[in-house]
């Protein structure tokens, strides 16, 4: 590559040369052809070879011309004619022509070479341009990558934690139903058992009155016992965070309404979400909070589950209300209560579901009194029920 | 109470259920003795006489499943009815494959529990009747001659005297006088008595 372009500027200053070699020759072969008839006008003609050569050709060819150009003047044109020699008399003009000639020569050349070193400063410069934008480009696009990459990120950082909290709750809720299940069935069993014994001996021919007794006893220590392993896990659910903090309900409900979006998709619920406007703040623990409104949109969602004829809609509404109070509306247009369900609905154990633990929302109704409010049920008019409960405001303001 | 007495075992680490089951049991007439922990039952002398065991399967140290392999291992033939918390399965499969007798969920009602009790002495004692009965036999057929053996393997393989006689390279008369001598010595009332007690002497020793 470097070669083919030495070669080419090699046959192009070979070029630029004879170019010179060739006007100069001219400018001698028109000069003796108009020399009788005009007096002597080698000076005019010369000359322009010169400036030609010069600058088509460059320094080199400039240079060339000069010389052959003053060879052939002092040749053809100054006495004695026909050899290189020169009379004093003819000598000042004759430096004249070589000095002329010289000047012209340089200037040319130099403007030639300012000209040339400002093209190339120029190409330069385009070239540095261009690269410049094309790297800018680069960097532009791979920033724009990379923010999309981020966005990504944390989209799916999002999606995860949800899905994570999610998780967590539901293991918490399986592990805890298995450990109840045990602790509570064991008393149970015991209860039974002696239980059976107890109507065993008073069933024999002879009843034994004492060991019937004995069993009726330890009955009751086992019912005993159930009852208090109840009132440990209901203490140990409320009591366990007692971390109670200033925070904006309307953001708790807001997290949990994005928590059961899930389950809402999926059993095609639309979670409708009315929020009070100006951002209540209460002071309780945002898990505990989370876990109630979790427990009720659950329950409503769950309630809606077996109506088709019309859409399933879970409303979920934060209000401020007289007397200093927040409240918390989960609404839905499920099957409603009856009122045997209603009056039994707060007590442990008991549920409607096959599945179901019953302690949901005997242990919402604990949160929320030990924050100091109030969890009840009612009835809609038209369809399905409205599970509520108020907690004092923190923020000193009332409607 | 006599020795022969049946006994029932319960091992369950609940005090409460354990009073319970163990009240439950003796009010219908019968022994009872509990155990708050298989390695407690392991370390006691048990008497021989009817018996089965109700066994927690969820125990601290040695679970139920454990104790049943042990005993299985060890040559222990008692039949097991477990009881538990939380019937999976899974468990409860295992525990039949392995000849448990009755898998109970807790909480058990006491009817199911003395019914299964009933059917696991019952199912003791034929089994131990069946045992006695083989080692009785045993004995008998112990008390015989190598000869003698010989000759018994192949009258009860349906062959006559005379082949027997070819086959062992004796004489006929030899023959009748040992086989006359096998069925005094393991009292066989005809030769159909002999051949039900050699294979009852097969089965059991298989067993």
């Amino acid at each position: 590559m470097g070669r083919e372009i030495d070669a080419r500027s090699g046959v192009h200053s070979v070029a630029r040369y004879a170019l010179a070699l060739v006007l100069v020759t001219l400018a001698l072969l028109i000069s003796l052809a108009f020399q009788n008839s005009i007096g002597n006008p080698f000076w005019f003609f010369f000359s322009a070879a010169v400036i030609l050569s010069t600058w088509l050709g460059g320094t080199g060819p400039g240079w060339l011309a000069v010389i052959y150009s003053t060879l052939a003047v002092m040749y053809y044109f100054m006495p004695p004619l026909h050899s290189f020699a020169i009379t004093p008399r003819e000598l000042p003009y004759f430096v004249t022509f070589v000095a002329c000639q010289i000047g012209v020569t340089q200037l040319i050349s130099w403007r030639r070479q300012t000209e040339e070193a400002l093209r190339q400063a120029r190409a330069e410069l385009e070239v540095r341009v261009a690269e410049r934008t094309v790297e800018l480009k680069n960097a532009n696009q791979a920033l724009l990558r990379r923010m999309d990459e981020q966005r990504r990120t944390e989209e799916m950082l999002q999606a995860t934690q949800a899905e994570l909290a999610r998780a967590a709750r539901i293991t918490t809720i399986g592990e805890l139903t298995a450990s109840i299940a045990h602790e509570v069935n064991q008393p149970l069993a015991a209860v039974v058992a002696n239980a059976d014994a107890c109507v065993a001996w008073l069933a024999r021919e002879h009843p034994d009155l004492a060991e019937a007794r004995a069993a009726a006893e330890r009955a009751t220590q086992g019912a005993t016992r159930a009852s208090d392993v109840i009132a440990r896990i209901r203490s140990l659910i409320t009591k366990a965070t007692p971390e109670k903090l200033r925070v904006q309900i309307n953001q708790i409900v807001e997290q949990t309404a994005i928590l059961a979006e899930g389950q809402a998709a999926r059993t095609n619920v639309a979670i409708d979400l009315e929020l009070s406007p100006d951002s209540p703040i209460v002071l309780g623990d945002t898990i505990q909070l989370q876990q109630v409104i979790l427990n009720l949109v659950m329950n409503g969602i769950d309630a809606m589950s077996t109506v088709n004829d019309q859409p399933r809609t879970l409303t979920l509404r934060s209000e401020r209300q007289d007397g200093g109070h927040i409240r918390v509306v989960v609404q839905d247009s499920g099957i409603g209560l009856t009122e045997e369900v209603k009056s039994r609905l707060f007590e442990p154990f008991f549920t409607t579901r096959s599945k179901g633990m019953g302690m949901g929302l005997s242990i919402s109704r604990s949160i929320i009194e030990a924050h100091g409010g109030r969890l009840w049920a009612e009835s809609n008019a038209s369809r399905g029920a409205t599970f509520q409960f108020t907690l004092p405001s923190e923020d000193g303001r009332a409607s | 109470m006599k020795e022969q007495d049946p006994i029932v075992f319960v091992i369950d680490d609940d005090r409460m259920i354990r009073d319970g089951l163990q009240s439950l049991i003796r009010s219908v007439g019968l022994r009872v003795e509990t155990f708050a922990s298989a390695q407690d039952f392991l370390g006691t002398k048990r008497p021989d006489t009817p018996a089965c065991l109700v066994l927690d399967v969820r125990m601290p140290g040695l679970s139920g499943l454990d104790l049943q392999l042990k005993l299985r291992d060890a040559g222990i033939p008692i039949p097991v009815i477990f009881i538990t918390g939380h019937g999976d399965i899974p468990m409860s499969v295992r525990a039949m494959k392995e000849g448990a007798h009755e898998f109970l969920t807790k909480p058990v009602r006491g009817q199911d529990l003395l019914d299964a009790v009933q059917k696991a002495l019952a199912s003791d004692r034929e089994l131990r009747q069946k045992r006695r009965e083989a080692n009785e036999i045993r004995a008998r057929f112990e008390s015989l001659t190598p000869r003698e053996k010989e000759v018994l393997e192949l009258v009860v393989a349906g062959l006559l005297n005379k082949q027997i006689a070819d086959q062992l390279r004796m004489s006929e008369l030899t023959v009748k006088t040992h086989r006359a001598h096998v069925m005094e010595k393991t009292q066989a009332e005809s030769l159909a008595h002999l051949v039900r007690m050699s294979e009852k002497l097969k089965t059991a020793t298989r067993k």
